[in-house]
């Protein structure tokens, strides 16, 4: 016992890295998601197109490669050939990756909405940013819920394959005190963070679904 | 005064001609039907006075403004403010198309807040007393999906018309409905009528056409195939497609 509230401070101080990347994909990733999903629907047919290849190639290869791709890959594309600190690189793949993620699960949700809702909306004037703010989305967002539920738990383990680039998330304290101390108790104690930050998402998740639920 | 004018509509998806040639012309306070087999082009027809469906020829004229007009090399070209002219019809589908998200209250209340930017607290008084008429008021704050198809429509026909609309579309209003709940909505659209609203309604109610409607259109193929008073229409029928369809639709 002792010696899980001696790691402790140590592995909070991992955690911090790994919420830090978890909090600012969500934020960039979602908006991202949004925005390729309009470009996805639109009527300009190379721009669907375009972004479809986009979304092809981001779930169709490992995220782990990605990500390995920006680190170390990105400074020698000619012209744009940028080095980027562990961090960004690592921001940058995630956001791209559930950029497209996101954007998948946002057209669909999109396409889910009648026709006839956008009819309505137009018969009784509202103009195309009105309709979607106030119609359109709100339904959209109800209809997602369950699968951005499920990406951003399933990002909340990802954010371990930044030890890759050998950051200190909470994996790879946890390894390193594992090997430092030859015990395996960090693994646990490991399980467990990862356990917490879960089961807040699924909760706040589960309020979420149950406030949209109201109207079912 | 006539409300709504529309000359040699002509309406195509790709390479299927639904509107050939259509005429229609409507006065205030006057009720006319559509009647005609499905597949005809009644909603296509519909939707294009609303601008939902835009026309391939022809020019409508809404309360004496031109939403769109067709010139001799056959370009067409809508109004600027086509739209604004457009949401001058409330339009109920058969679907209904209530917004599922918001209380009954705010359905009505949406777009003449937001669109027409009216005083909210004189919307609610105006939409209450809509609700009262089509007896729902006291399902003001229910969502639409907790309650019949029925009060959906009436709640849809309350919506549209919190818009003030001067002119009423309706596109089988009661095809999706039980037999059993098709009567309380039209019997909210018989006293619509009764208050001397504009009104075009596509039906199968023929009971409805024959007792509401000032004017019958038959429309097949593309054209409207024969036209008159509901007595003329049913009563004495020429066109041999309107004879073989009523046969079918009374039997
Ligand atoms: N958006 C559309 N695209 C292609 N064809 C359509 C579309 N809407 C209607 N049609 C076709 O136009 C014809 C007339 O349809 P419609 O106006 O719905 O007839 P009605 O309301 O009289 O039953 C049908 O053959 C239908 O398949
Ligand atoms: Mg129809």
């Amino acid at each position: 016992m002792d010696y899980i509230i001696s790691i402790i401070p140590q592995m909070l101080m991992g955690t911090v890295d790994t919420l830090r990347l978890f909090f600012i994909t969500i934020v960039l990733a979602i908006p991202l998601g949004i925005l390729l999903a309009f470009c996805r629907v639109s009527s300009f047919k190379l721009l669907r197109d375009v972004v479809a290849a986009y979304v092809y190639v981001l779930r169709g290869t490992p995220l782990m490669l990605q990500l390995l791709f920006v680190y170390f890959g990105l400074p020698f594309i000619p012209v744009i050939g940028i080095r980027l600190d562990d961090f960004p690189a690592a921001v940058l793949a995630f956001v791209l990756n559930y950029g497209a993620y996101f954007c998948e699960i946002f057209r669909a949700g999109l396409q889910a909405i009648p026709r006839g809702q956008f009819e309505a909306a137009k018969t009784l004037g509202m103009n195309y940013a009105q309709t979607m703010k106030r119609i359109i989305l709100p339904q959209v967002f109800k209809i997602i819920l369950p699968p951005v539920s499920n990406e951003t738990i399933t990002l909340v383990k990802d954010t371990s394959l930044i030890y890759v680039l050998a950051m200190n998330d909470l994996l790879r304290t946890t390894r390193n005190l594992v090997q430092r101390d030859f015990n395996i108790m960090p693994f646990v104690v490991a399980a467990v963070f990862y356990l917490v930050m879960s089961m807040i998402l699924t909760y706040g998740f589960n309020k979420l679904e149950k406030h949209f639920a109201r109207w079912d | 005064m006539r409300k709504i004018e529309a000359k040699s509509i002509c309406k195509k998806f790709d390479d299927l001609e639904v509107l050939k040639s259509i005429d229609m012309t409507v006065d205030e306070g006057e009720v006319v039907a559509i009647i005609g087999p499905s597949g005809g082009g009644k909603s296509t027809f519909l939707r294009c006075l609303n601008k939902l469906e835009t026309i391939n020829g022809g020019t409508i004229i809404i309360d004496g403004e031109t939403l769109v007009s067709t010139d001799e090399n056959g370009n067409v070209r809508y109004a600027d403010n086509s739209s604004r002219i457009a949401c001058r019809m409330g339009m109920v589908f058969q679907q209904f198309n209530l917004f599922p998200h918001m209380t009954v209250l705010e359905n009505l209340m949406e777009a003449p807040v937001h669109v027409q930017k009216r005083n909210p607290a004189e919307v609610q008084k105006e939409a209450e007393a809509l609700l009262e008429k089509v007896g729902l008021l006291d399902k003001r704050d229910q969502y639409p999906l907790r309650l019949s198809g029925g009060q959906q429509q009436r709640v849809a026909i309350a919506r549209a018309l919190c818009m003030k609309p001067d002119i009423m579309l309706f596109d089988e209003p009661t095809s999706s409905l039980d037999p059993e709940l098709t009567g309380e909505v039209l019997k909210t659209m018989r006293n619509l009528a009764e208050d001397h609203m504009t009104m075009v309604v596509v039906t199968h109610e023929m009971g409805f056409a024959r007792e509401v409607a000032t004017k019958v259109l038959f429309m097949a193929d593309g054209y409207i195939q024969e036209q008159g008073t509901p007595e003329e229409v049913f009563g004495n029928p020429k066109n041999e497609r309107l004879k073989s369809f009523l046969k079918s639709i009374l039997k």
